[in-house]
């Protein structure tokens, strides 16, 4: 089991067991967390799954690829620089107790 | 220890394209209880009408792939689109002109100019008449704002849905007949004239359109591709966001109790997603399958083209109460009508931003007591494209 934390806009935190291999979007979808849509189902065709990964977790979560940096440029809400689109985060051992906060708008 | 090997799909000699073209859902309903894989002589796929199954194959590009080779869609757009690739190639093209279909491009470009064309072609119809929406709104504003999103402004209302119609009549002719390559082929000549003008003054006055990204990006996709992606986006963009604004707009009608809340809570967006669920604009989507598989029990073999039938998947009764009934209210909503996987609609966040979050506000703010004339005059139509074909409403 991988511990995710995902933090609400309203600052609300709601912390889930994820299992290793699935994607940070997929755990929030299969655990109903609000506001990560996901609607693509992972193909990183839709930018509705874009979170912020907390400090602690950034080099662990990896680098954004091109094709996810130019959706993200394009999303609804602003981007910074720790913005992940979440289908492209896959849980390993190594983040267990990783931190997300939702972003604000999706659509 | 003994394997079961798994059978083939049920077979129906019965169901008739006509059928679905009429009234498909009863059938689907029937199909998801009793045969919820089944391979429909008439339409020469094994359709899948269950929500797990739809979002299972769309989601798996590996097994299922979009190039489907029996298709007149090639003969019609005269061109391999990215709509029947796969993979790097697909995902090239795509995003060679999705920052056009982005929510930051919409929000600063797309969305002010369409509450300005939504509020001119709404503030055009004649009061106090009864007026056909299909043709008096519905089609031409989504041609309108579909022409400047693509970077083609000097085509007419009139040319991009006729283009439209054209390409959609050419790739649905299953029946290889000459005269819809006739008009198709007409159409590409028309489009392909008008897309290297504007290519020019692109290139020169770059802006936010599709077609001024992809021929100003740094490295360029072939020309050829580009005339087919703005082709895909004419062929496959009028016909989704008029069909569902006639939807949106025929559920809120008839359920006016509904419409008030819709109004009072600004639930607009709740409204969209609805109208989508209730009646998919694009019903049904083939894959072709590249490995032998299985699915429910029934062996699907490599070679056969199984159809993912959305409008099916947002009917499930294993995840809607009472599918058949537009409710706007409802707790979750997690429909495919913009299907999944790779092949997304590009176009939903646009829908979603224009139809759904300005024409309704401001076409219910324009016409509070707009009334349909009768709802048993309605006809909707449509197998893999489906909507109403006329909207008379009376306006005050």
């Amino acid at each position: 089991m991988v511990k995710v934390t995902y933090v609400s806009t309203t600052g609300e935190r709601t912390t889930v067991d994820g299992r290793a291999g699935d994607s940070v979007m997929q755990t929030a979808v299969d655990h109903g967390i609000e506001g990560i849509v996901g609607e693509c189902g992972g193909s990183m065709a839709c930018a509705t799954c874009h979170v912020f990964v907390d400090e602690a977790f950034l080099a662990a979560t990896g680098e954004r690829s091109a094709g996810e940096e130019a959706m993200l440029d394009g999303a609804a809400s602003e981007v910074r620089p720790n913005s992940r689109l979440s289908c492209q985060i896959r849980l390993t051992d190594d983040l267990d107790g990783l931190v997300v906060q939702v972003a604000d708008e999706q659509m | 220890m003994t394997t079961t090997i798994a059978g083939p799909a049920p077979l129906d000699e019965t169901i008739t394209i006509d059928q679905l073209t009429r009234d498909p859902y009863p059938l689907y309903r029937q199909m998801r209880a009793e045969r919820p894989v089944l391979r429909v002589i008439s339409v020469g796929r094994t359709l899948l009408t269950k929500a797990a199954d739809c979002k299972m194959v769309k989601d798996n590009p590996g097994l299922f792939s979009s190039d489907d080779p029996n298709t007149p869609m090639k003969r019609a757009f005269l061109a391999h689109t990215l709509m029947r690739k796969d993979g790097e190639e697909h995902m090239r093209e795509r995003m060679a002109m999705m920052p056009a279909f982005l929510p930051k491009t919409i929000q600063n470009h797309w969305a002010p100019m369409y509450t300005k064309y939504a509020e001119d072609y709404v503030g055009r119809l004649p009061r106090g008449e009864v007026v056909d929406l299909f043709p008096a709104l519905a089609g031409p504003l989504a041609a309108r704002i579909l022409a400047e999103i693509m970077g083609v402004p000097d085509a007419s209302d009139e040319e991009m849905q006729r283009w439209s119609q054209a390409l959609i009549d050419g790739a649905g002719n299953f029946g290889w007949r000459d005269e819809p390559f006739a008009v198709s082929d007409q159409a590409n000549r028309e489009m392909d004239a008008c897309l290297e003008r504007n290519a020019e003054r692109l290139r020169a006055e770059p802006d936010a359109s599709a077609l001024s990204i992809m021929v100003n990006a740094e490295n360029p996709i072939a020309w050829s591709q580009i005339v087919a992606n703005v082709k895909i986006a004419i062929g496959g963009g009028i016909n989704e966001p008029r069909d569902s604004a006639l939807t949106e707009i025929f559920g809120l009608l008839t359920n006016p109790d509904q419409l008030e809340e819709v109004k009072r809570q600004e639930a607009w967006s709740k409204a969209f997603e609805e109208a989508v669920r209730w009646c998919a604009p694009i019903q049904a989507s083939s894959r072709l399958v590249l490995e032998d598989t299985e699915i429910r029990g029934c062996h699907i073999p490599k070679g056969d083209t199984v159809m993912t039938i959305q409008a099916s998947a947002c009917h499930d009764e294993e995840i809607y109460e009472a599918p058949e009934r537009y409710i706007v209210f409802r707790d979750k909503n997690p429909h495919q009508a913009f299907g999944s996987g790779p092949h997304h609609c590009a176009g939903a966040h646009v829908a979603r931003r224009t139809v759904g979050a300005i024409l309704m506000p401001v076409l219910f703010d324009r016409f509070p007591n707009i009334e349909l004339v009768d709802p048993a005059i309605v006809t909707w139509q449509g197998f893999g494209f489906r909507g109403p074909i006329n909207l008379p409403v009376r306006l005050n």
